[in-house]
């Protein structure tokens, strides 16, 4: 059983990734090939079908994500970053930055915390991830990292991914949903 | 009485053979080296996948940085942030934690202070420069501004957000700030969407010898086309681009009379079209957007680009299947068999089986309340029972015939 999955996970990645197969083809004035390549790497996590690690479940920090959120606070400053499985840190946003200081009274009290929050999802929305992990497990529901939280959830921002969709095989059970043909 | 057992057991075992005692301890052995010496899969996978830097670099192709004294921007954020520290409502607000920044504020200062770092990660990370210029990348030093305008309101272009075909049916609005008698140049490329080609680009908007920032003065070479991605194709990246122009340039090569719907009179390649120009070109600024199918395409593939639309589905890797054996020990026959047939003969038989029970003209017979409770006439095989089952229960490969 994992010797297959595992299988598919390289496969998807190496050879059949980003390749899709035509169903209706006509040719009037502009030609369409059978196979059509999508070569947005971000593409296939999008659409929920791009290869996710799974990790061990007991193992710290957790490795099941595409995107997932941190937070790092210094004596100074707090940065908050999104990072990716295979890319590493993608996006950024710290009160150490000028953008963000510049307005701010303290660069680590609470306000600092929910403004960054505002500050991570904006940009979040304006590079395309509504979704990513968070494994961060705050102390009490009141305290700045829970505020910070909830301040980048109000932007907009979901903090879980769905999980991976794998096909199913003949003698699976069921065939669950695919995402793509769900309609809004 | 049962300790006293062991311990006469385990003095017998000691009598006759101590080193028999360790070969029966199962499972304990450890094949290979020991967790802290043995490579990991990260390390192993760095070291397959390692480029040595001095074969593998990239080149910066992009504009030098504004030259700003760093001693003096210092001093002048220092006497703001002085000033800050003195504001008793500041101090107030961030007490009661009601301090909200603006965050269109927060947005231009960025752009100007460490965003072109930013952008470029996110550029990299959406894998644009190596799809566009290979193993070049430049840093976005002219802020740039793109936003369509439609119905619903007006739809920005940042750095990946989702933009629908429908919002992006009408030419965007361009702005930028730039100095006096500069030329610029801008385009509007996909590097996702060829309908033939696969590493080829598509290019939807083409401006050349644009004089300042006015775009309606701009020589257009290519008018602007929509973007248009299949259906079940996932999301496209849309790429604009502005470059300086160091002098005014003849495009008359790009030229494409009219809409230009003749989709492959719109093949481009941003390497080559740099790689002739780069003497004279120098790539400012980068912003882009996704765009994923949706229904207004429908309309636009059969009006106006007067083809079929085309579907698509991803092509996902067939499932493992282990080699065939003659003696298969432990294994349902009926199952072990089935993963060696042709799925189609599969399905058949039970498109068969399922249309017996169908009348005609009355339509199939109404679904069982309690598929489980339905008692089995006579004597029927335990293996067959389940099969049975699993179809009323509409389990397993049943699916495939019912879901059609």
């Amino acid at each position: 059983m994992i010797k297959s999955t595992i299988n598919n996970n390289f496969l998807l990645n190496k050879e059949v990734k980003r390749r899709f197969a035509s169903t209706s083809i006509n040719q009037l004035k502009n030609k369409v090939s059978p196979i059509f390549t999508n070569r947005n790497p971000r593409n296939l996590e999008r659409l929920r079908i791009g290869y996710k690690p799974d990790g061990y479940h007991v193992e710290y920090p957790d490795k099941q994500f595409w995107h997932k959120l941190l937070l790092k606070s210094s004596g100074k400053y707090v940065t908050a970053s999104v990072c990716h499985y295979q890319n590493g840190e993608i996006l950024t946003a710290s009160t150490s930055e000028w953008a963000i200081k510049k307005q701010l009274y303290r660069t680590i009290d609470t306000s600092s915390y929910v403004n960054l929050g505002r500050v991570l999802a904006q940009r979040c929305l304006q590079v395309g991830l509504i979704e990513i992990s968070c494994f961060i497990k705050p102390n009490s529901p009141n305290d700045k990292v829970s505020l910070f939280l909830k301040a980048v959830e109000e932007g907009g921002v979901s903090l879980t991914e769905p999980p991976q969709y794998k096909p199913s095989r003949p003698w699976d059970i069921d065939r669950p949903e695919k995402p793509w043909e769900v309609t809004e | 009485m049962a300790g006293t057992l062991w311990n006469t057991c385990r003095n017998i075992n000691n009598n006759i053979n101590t080193s028999l005692l360790i070969s029966l301890r199962q499972g304990h052995h450890l094949r290979g080296k020991p967790p802290g010496v043995a490579k990991s899969l990260e390390t192993k996978l760095a070291k397959a996948n390692f480029k040595d830097p001095a074969i593998y670099y990239k080149v910066d192709i992009g504009l030098p940085p504004s030259q700003i004294s760093k001693s003096k921007l210092k001093e002048e954020r220092l006497k703001v942030l002085k000033e800050q520290r003195k504001s008793p409502i500041l101090e107030k607000l961030a007490r009661e934690r009601k301090l909200s920044i603006n965050l269109e504020e927060v947005y231009e200062e960025w752009l100007k202070s460490t965003g072109p770092k930013d952008i470029k990660r996110i550029i990299e990370h959406y894998g644009i420069f190596e799809h566009l210029y290979g193993d070049a990348y430049f840093y976005s030093r002219v802020p740039l501004k793109v936003f369509y305008e439609n119905n619903e309101g007006s739809s920005p272009v940042y750095f990946g957000n989702v933009i629908k075909p429908s919002e992006a049916t009408q030419k965007p609005i361009v702005s930028y700030e730039c100095d006096k008698n500069t030329l610029w140049a801008l385009t509007l490329v996909n590097p996702d969407g060829h309908l033939t080609e696969q590493t080829s680009e598509y290019i939807h908007w083409f401006v050349g010898n644009i004089p300042e920032n006015d775009i309606t003065k701009g020589e257009t070479l290519v008018e602007y086309l929509q973007p248009f991605p299949p259906k079940g194709t996932g999301y496209q990246r849309l790429i604009f681009v502005l470059y300086k122009q160091e002098k005014q340039i003849d495009f008359s090569s790009f030229k494409r009379d009219g809409l230009c719907l003749n989709l492959s009179d719109r093949t481009f390649s941003t390497y080559d079209f740099y790689k002739n120009l780069q003497d004279h070109i120098t790539p400012a600024s980068l912003v882009f957007y996704q765009s994923d199918w949706d229904k207004s395409l429908k309309d636009f593939y059969h009006n106006i680009l007067n083809m079929k639309e085309p579907i698509f589905e991803y092509d996902f890797a067939p499932p493992y299947i282990k080699k065939q054996k003659w003696f298969p020990i432990r294994e349902p026959f009926n199952l072990y068999m089935d993963k060696y047939r042709d799925p189609k003969q599969i399905n058949k038989e039970f498109l068969l089986r399922k249309l017996q029970n169908v009348h005609p003209f009355k339509g199939s017979p109404p679904p069982i309340p309690f598929p489980n409770a339905v008692y089995f006439e006579g004597y029927v095989p335990s293996w067959l029972k389940l099969e049975i089952r699993k179809s009323r229960l509409k389990w397993g490969r049943i699916n495939e015939i019912e879901n059609q």
